[in-house]
Formats: C-alpha cells, structure tokens, sequence
C-alpha cells in the first residue's frame, strides 16, 4: 500500500515539473524594432515553459526559498504588494493553485527560475515563441489581434482562469497574464521626457516594422510592457522561465 | 545631419570634451554611434547589497557586492573595449576621487562593473586598469555573469543593451552608495561637475565617523 502511494506521489511530482517546449531555431522579424539595422533576427533553439507559472509552483519555491517568502522579501525587490494576496508565507489565497501566479516582481520572477535551473526568455526569446505558438495554432493575424484585445478588455478575469501546468505544448501566450521578459527595460517610458528607444508611444510606433491587423495589437503589447518597474508586482502580470538547450 | 553631427563630434574630440553621445535628437537612421539611454529613476531607501551574485574583481579575487559594505563607494558601468563613453567614465570617477580631501581618499572604493561578459575577463580588466594606471587599493573592476549584470544595472537604473556588433548601448551614470550600499547620489551624463558626489562621499565619511578608525 505504501509502496504504491510512493509511486503515485512520484507520478505526481512528474506532472507538476512539466517538461518545458523546444522552441526551434528560426528566423524572426521584431514587430518593434529595436535596431533599425536588424530587420530579421536568428534566433538559436531553445526551450520555455508551455504554462505561466502557477500559484502551486511558486509555492513550491518559496517553501523552499525563505527569502522569497511574502513577508520576508528584501524590499528593495519589490513595491511593497509582493504576493499580498496570500494569507500567509507559505499559504495560497484559496482556489488559486492552478491559476498563473501574479503580484511577482522582477526579481522574484529571476530568482524563481533561477532555483529552476532556467532564466526569464528575452524579449526576443518570448516574441519569437509568441509567432511560433501563433503558427502552430494556426491563428490569423486577425484572430491574434481579437484575443489580445478581449483580454485587454478586462485583463484581471482573464487572469483569473485556470491554467494546465501539465500541457505538452505550447499555451496561454496571450490569454492569461502579461508575462516578464528579462529585458523588457529596454521599452520603458520615461513619460514625456522621450529619448531614443525609451519606449514612449511615438517611438514604439515609430520603430514598427510594418503596420498589417496585428500590428496595433501587438504595439498595444509592447506599451503596456514598457510601463513595468522591476519591481512592479501587480495582479495581471506573471512569467514563465525559458531553458538553454544542453549544449 | 550626418556630417553636422560628425564634425561636432572631431571638434569635441579634437577639444578634448568627452563627446556626451547624446542622441536624442538626431534623426533615428544614424546608428552607426551609440546610443545613450537615458537613466531610470531608483528606490533610494534600500540597499543594492541584497544582490548575493559573485563577481571576479580584475586582481582575480571572487567578492559579492556586500563586501563593499562599511565605506562609501562610487559605482559605474562600463565595458573595457569601448572607446567612447566609457574611458570618460572611468575618468569622472577618477575626477571625483581626486577632488576629495586628501585624507579622506583612503575611505572610498571606485568600483567599475563591466557589462561584457565575454570580452572582459578579469584578466582583461586587469590590463585596462593597468592602461589607466589605477591602484588596486582604490580601483576595483567587476567582472560577472549576464545574470548579475543585469540585476545590479537594475538596480542602479542603468538600462544597456548589448547590440548586434557586440557594443553596448547604455545610460552613463556615476553612483554614489553610502556605507550600507544604499543610492545617495547620482550623476549622470558625461564629464559632469563632480561637487555634489564629492559631498556625498565628505557626509558620508563624517556621520560615519570613518576617519577615526
């Protein structure tokens, strides 16, 4: 009897560490383009979590990690909201185990996958996976640009649904929660004082490669990225952890 | 544009003025320079020493930032095969240093962190501090990971991207950190005046009583 509870609990641990996708080599073309001279950028293989991480997985991490607990943060990590929602250190607002944990900032984001053994996807890491995962579900520009902007419409129900830590490819791009990037500081606002690549309104427009049915939803993307601090950690924003390929 | 923007440029350099780089307003074709961002406001109120990264400093040794805590300390962000802005940097940090009082010099640490992981090892650091013949005493060169590169640039609101040819865009900020690692002051452009981190370091050193020990 113990014997087989041992299995089952293993087969359990399994699920929960999900194997993160290979995202395959490619070429891909910056909807924003950061440097007007690189119009296409080659992007090597690498692998990302299919899920945004979930309340239980972050959970796992702080049980394991005091430091990163709601109470014990070193403040200079966050804006003072960091997992204000939870009840205790290690205790998860009720029903929230399967939903795209929020309220982490950048720095908790980076550490969470770090224990990981990963590291947050880079902007061009994330925006490559985004055209993958649009390919592979074969969405139109059109379609992209309506579940963007359904979102967007009422961001925190969207980030309230569940989310299958177990799932084999790629998901929830788009649907959930905005999700860190490492260095998403390059699109940051310096409210009117707008200097080159700052990210204000008219320099993301300025710098868009081309202006087809996605192109306003994904600018809209880019801006509200751009309005993050590190250490921002409000209720519509989580991350997934991208993986070197073993060399 | 151009050629205006190229002749201030020898004439700046030929006046021996740093060139600022100062880009904003030039027309957005030109990207054969650098690009300067401009410095992210930071929290003042809490300390940067909370980043437990290690570094390898140019003599070899591994640190953690934390073991700068208990002098005040003047914090910039550079890469060793720029020839731009960052030799000025460095400069402006020397400058500060120098305008201190003299026996007050022996209470503060430069500290020059690289954001080039791959091209200044510590060896490297340690020939381009040689160049600029700075004492290991008071200089010290950080060489880290991508990682912690990143972390602590964030934490000092220097935003840099490393670009396509290997260069790197990024703000030019001079920091100055009290004794507990905490941002007091911060000077950014380039070739600023030094008065306001020099009396920075002369508060910090005074409340702290540092000249006693």
């Amino acid at each position: 009897m113990y014997k087989w509870l041992s299995v089952l609990s293993m087969v359990v641990a399994a699920q929960a560490a999900a194997e993160p996708v290979i995202i395959p080599a490619g070429e891909y073309k910056p909807a924003v383009l950061l440097d007007e001279t690189v119009e296409v950028v080659v992007m090597p293989a690498f692998k990302l979590d299919a899920a945004p991480v979930t309340y239980a997985q972050y959970l796992e991490f702080v049980s394991e990690n005091e430091k990163w607990q709601r109470d014990n943060i070193a403040a200079i990590f966050h804006d003072g909201n960091y997992l204000k929602s939870w009840p205790g250190n290690e205790e998860l607002p009720a029903g929230f185990e399967s939903k795209a944990v929020t309220q982490v900032s950048w720095f908790a984001a980076r550490a969470y996958c770090d224990a990981q053994s990963g590291r947050l996807p880079t902007l061009d890491e994330w925006e490559y996976a985004s055209n993958y995962y649009l390919q592979q579900q074969n969405l139109s520009d059109k379609e992209y640009a309506q579940m963007l902007f359904a979102r967007n419409s009422n961001p925190t129900a969207y980030s309230k649904q569940d989310v299958d830590a177990n799932i084999e490819h790629l998901e929830y791009m788009h649907n959930r929660v905005n999700e860190w990037v490492e260095d998403y500081q390059l699109l940051l606002t310096n409210g009117d004082n707008n200097d080159l690549l700052a990210g204000s309104c008219g320099d993301s427009a300025r710098f868009m490669a081309d202006f087809g049915d996605a192109s306003y939803a994904t600018f809209f993307r880019y801006q509200s990225r751009s309005n993050y601090r590190p250490q921002s950690t409000t209720s519509t924003l989580g991350f997934r952890c991208a993986y070197d390929m073993e060399k | 544009m151009k050629n205006l923007i190229f002749a201030l440029s020898v004439m700046l350099l030929g006046s021996g003025v740093a060139v600022a780089q100062d880009h904003s307003q030039h027309n957005h074709h030109d990207h054969k320079n650098h690009t300067t961002f401009k410095a992210e406001p930071v929290n003042k109120e809490h300390s940067i020493y909370h980043l437990d990264g290690e570094w390898q400093a140019h003599t070899g040794e591994s640190l953690t930032l934390a073991n700068f805590q208990g002098q005040p300390v003047v914090i910039s962000m550079i890469y060793g095969s720029c020839t731009t802005a960052c030799p000025v940097l460095v400069n402006d940090a020397r400058r500060i240093f120098e305008a201190l009082p003299e026996a007050y010099k022996q209470e503060v640490k430069l500290v020059m962190v690289s954001f080039d992981e791959d091209r200044d090892t510590p060896a490297a650091l340690a020939e381009y501090a040689k160049k600029y013949n700075l004492g290991d005493d008071v200089w010290t060169f950080l060489h880290g990971d991508d990682n912690n590169i990143r972390a602590l640039a964030t934490l000092l609101g220097v935003r840099y991207r490393k670009r396509s040819d290997g260069d790197f865009d990024h703000s030019n900020l001079v920091t100055v950190l009290d004794v507990h690692g905490r941002v007091v002051e911060r000077v950014e452009g380039l070739n600023r005046p030094v008065e306001d981190a020099v009396n920075a370091l002369v508060k910090i050193i005074d409340e702290n009583h540092l000249l006693h020990h």
